[in-house]
């Protein structure tokens, strides 16, 4: 990959990776008399390191692909985890944006650009502020009672568990009988068999081009703009509707909480009834 | 989470007998599908157990991340778009949805003070027994330590309308 170092063996690369990832564990673990400078150099050392460790996979030849899914699915699931059981819900809510990234990492790995990137920009982006803002607004100071008792927890992790497993068990079925499972040929392959049929017919002599243009590649350089096509094509009515729900949701936020003037006089009185009592 | 990255091995054992482009598009579908899957299900778990109206709504948003990657993980198996089409539009409802959840979690913590779910448990039926922290923690095991200021300057005086407006936030 570096044209600097194309004499190097992936076997002294690899070496030279684990070396580096162990100055740089050893320089950042605690050792009584800490110094800023050692931590940095272990930083660096430890970025080094990884790059190394990615660079040797590459030479290796294929794993690359499959140790960047394995690494942001883990940071997927283990953010992921970390939100659900982390006492204080601000800690929850960064841990969250944190499963957003490793689940944005899966997307990107699997092919889907625009949805990576949208993922990280909407919900990190907006949804999360939003949800930081509300804490803010509501946590009243230190942790509260009902951050640290679940109810049931016990009950929920079994049946978390076990809903785990027979989801595990079918999608393991998927590979034991691919004809069952995947006969669902490709909509470009329908699309495409279509359209020789219709041109076969002489119906529509524009149908092959047309067919052409929508043979869905997903992996296709210009990925955005297909899918823009379509989004913005096929499923036109659909983004309508969804315009059409922001909209709605927007207004009935707003309709909620501006509750109007004869609410909020009743409030002020009922706020002046508790304060005399 | 070790399934995700166990399962990979046996798979791609098992794989052989198929044409090596579907064996490895198939182990990347099955990888991704139990991502998805752990995902919905800690979210499954959140939502049942958790307290935290907040955190009941996080973890809503993880389940709808599991089968976001679900989604797109079909869509690249079978090479069709609607996969994806779906995620955005899953996206544009998660984004509705956020905004009205926490007008009305706004609206909860003001009237109870609290963002505890079982803050509303007289809403239940009436056949349900009433849910009671049987054994509440009096404080966190590690005290949390804090920065302190030295006070410096004058107390400013107390405004005599703030306690009226805290009264009902």
């Amino acid at each position: 990959m570096n044209p600097a170092l194309p004499e190097l063996s992936p076997g002294m690369l690899l070496a030279g990776a684990v070396t580096a990832a162990a100055a740089s564990l050893w320089l950042l673990l605690p050792r009584g008399s800490e110094s800023r400078a050692a931590s940095r150099l272990g930083l660096l050392l430890g970025a080094l390191a990884l790059a190394g460790f990615i660079a040797t996979g590459r030479r290796l030849g294929g794993i690359g692909e499959e140790a960047v899914f394995l690494i942001v699915s883990l940071v997927a699931v283990v953010s992921g985890a970390a939100t659900i059981v982390t006492r204080s819900p601000v800690y929850s809510a960064i841990w969250f944006a944190l499963a957003l990234f490793g689940v944005a990492g899966v997307l990107l790995v699997l092919g889907a650009q625009f949805l990576g990137v949208a993922t990280v920009v909407v919900y990190a982006g907006a949804i999360l502020v939003m949800f930081l803002f509300v804490l803010m607004l509501a946590q009243p100071a230190g942790l509260a009672s009902y951050d640290r008792v679940s109810s049931e927890p016990l009950l929920s992790a079994v049946a978390g568990a076990v809903l785990l497993g027979l989801l595990t068990l079918s999608i393991g079925r998927l590979s034991a009988e691919p004809a069952a499972c995947c006969a669902v040929p490709a909509r470009s392959a329908m699309l495409a068999s279509d359209a020789a049929t219709a041109a076969d017919s002489g119906a529509t002599p524009a149908a092959p081009a047309a067919a052409g243009a929508v043979v869905a590649d997903i992996l296709a350089a210009d990925h955005v703009a297909r899918l823009g096509g379509e989004l913005f094509g096929r499923h036109l009515l659909a983004v309508e509707v969804a315009g059409v729900l922001l909209l709605v949701s927007l207004i009935g936020a707003i309709a909620v909480v501006t509750r109007g003037e004869a609410a909020l006089e009743a409030d002020r009185r009922e706020s002046l009834g508790r304060a005399v009592r | 989470m070790s399934p995700s990255c166990m399962l990979s091995i046996p798979l791609m054992s098992v794989m052989p007998v198929m044409p090596v482009m579907a064996a490895t598009s198939m182990a990347l579908l099955q990888n991704a599908l139990i991502v998805g899957a752990i995902l919905f299900a800690l979210g499954l778990i959140g939502i049942l157990t958790r307290r935290n109206l907040i955190v009941m709504f996080l973890s809503a948003e993880l389940m709808l991340q599991g089968i976001s990657v679900s989604l797109v993980a079909w869509s690249r198996h079978h090479g069709d778009w609607g996969g994806q089409v779906l995620v955005i539009f899953v996206l544009t409802v998660a984004a509705c949805e956020a905004a009205v959840a926490l007008v009305f979690v706004l609206q909860a913590f003001a009237r109870t003070g609290r963002l505890d779910a079982a803050a509303w448990q007289s809403l239940r039926e009436s056949n349900i027994a009433r849910s009671v922290d049987h054994e509440l923690p009096a404080s966190d095991a590690v005290a949390q330590v804090w920065p302190q200021l030295s006070p410096a300057g004058i107390l400013p005086e107390a405004d005599a309308d703030e306690t009226l407006e805290r009264e009902h936030v």
